[in-house]
């Protein structure tokens, strides 16, 4: 999937190098630094955004590891191994009409900043 | 500061004057190509005679949003500037100025401003200046870097100037 340089400039603004690949079918974005929400025991840390529906989720955010955060998350994805790596998610459903790529990070990262 | 002659005028000007010698020794304060103007006890200079209140703070790297500037004259009388308002720096008694953070600050919401008192608020105390509610919207503060979510549990510090965006609530737990 091909995405507008419009989208994946203004996502650059949320990490320190942010890089492309593709396995299987899927087109996942690796967010290098990506910066977390403020109340997150860790300020930065990796990030790998499928923005298209992936196991039974419109889309996902994984993390390089379990972020501790102002609200406790069901991580039911624990060292999925992704581009050689093993990656973390929390159970966190985004549904939104035609978002940017912004967008969907955003939504993914107010999960750490709500009760539910 | 040594004096210059213009020739078109044949004006006796000044290359740069410090405003608080002339104040301290109740002199008139000549026209002068630059100011030397002290703002909380640093020495700024400033090229036009009247700048605005908003210019004179800049130049200690604050804004109209979190600070005021106050003009302070000879004899101990304090006056207040507006941001837009223009000063005459070569006004009789003029020291200088000094800064105060405001109580009752500017913030920014998707690009509009907003007053609030400083200190302490909660999310939803920012997002009810737009309408809206955490139930529905969340709130995002661009600080040093990209939009990011605040939490709702926690308090947002307000000193003035905050930039914030709101986005409306999308995600959930499944």
């Amino acid at each position: 999937m091909e995405y507008s340089k419009d989208q994946l400039e203004e996502l650059k603004s949320y990490c320190s190098k942010l890089s492309a690949f593709t396995e299987g079918s899927v087109t996942f974005l690796y967010l290098e630094g990506l910066r977390l929400p403020e109340g997150c025991q860790q300020q930065v840390c990796c990030g790998l955004l499928c923005p298209v529906p992936r196991d039974g989720y419109p889309s996902r955010l994984y993390f390089s590891e379990q972020i501790v955060s102002p609200f406790a998350r069901n991580w039911n994805v624990s060292n999925a191994r992704i581009a050689e790596r093993n990656w973390f998610a929390f159970s966190w459903r985004v549904e939104l009409v035609a978002p940017t790529l912004v967008q969907i990070l955003v939504a993914h990262l107010a999960g750490f900043t709500r009760e539910k | 500061m040594s004096p210059e002659t213009t020739e078109s005028s044949q004006q006796i000007t000044e290359v740069e004057v410090d405003i608080l010698e002339y104040a301290e020794r109740g002199e008139e304060i000549p026209h002068a190509k630059a100011y030397r103007v002290r703002i909380d006890g640093e020495t700024v200079k400033v090229e036009t005679p009247c700048p605005t209140g908003e210019m004179l703070l800049s130049k200690v790297d604050k804004r109209p949003c979190a600070f005021e500037l106050i003009e302070e004259f000879r004899h101990h009388k304090n006056d207040v500037v507006e941001p837009g308002e223009e000063v005459n720096l070569r006004k009789p008694g003029l020291k200088g100025f000094i800064t105060a953070q405001k109580e009752i600050v500017t913030i920014f919401i998707n690009g509009n401003p907003y007053r609030i008192e400083r200190g302490e608020r909660t999310v939803a105390e920012i997002l009810s200046k737009v309408g809206q509610t955490p139930e529905g919207y969340l709130l995002l503060e661009e600080k040093n870097g990209p939009p990011l979510p605040l939490p709702s549990n926690l308090p947002v510090k307000i000193s003035g100037c905050e930039i914030f965006h709101s986005q409306v609530q999308s995600g959930g737990s499944s």
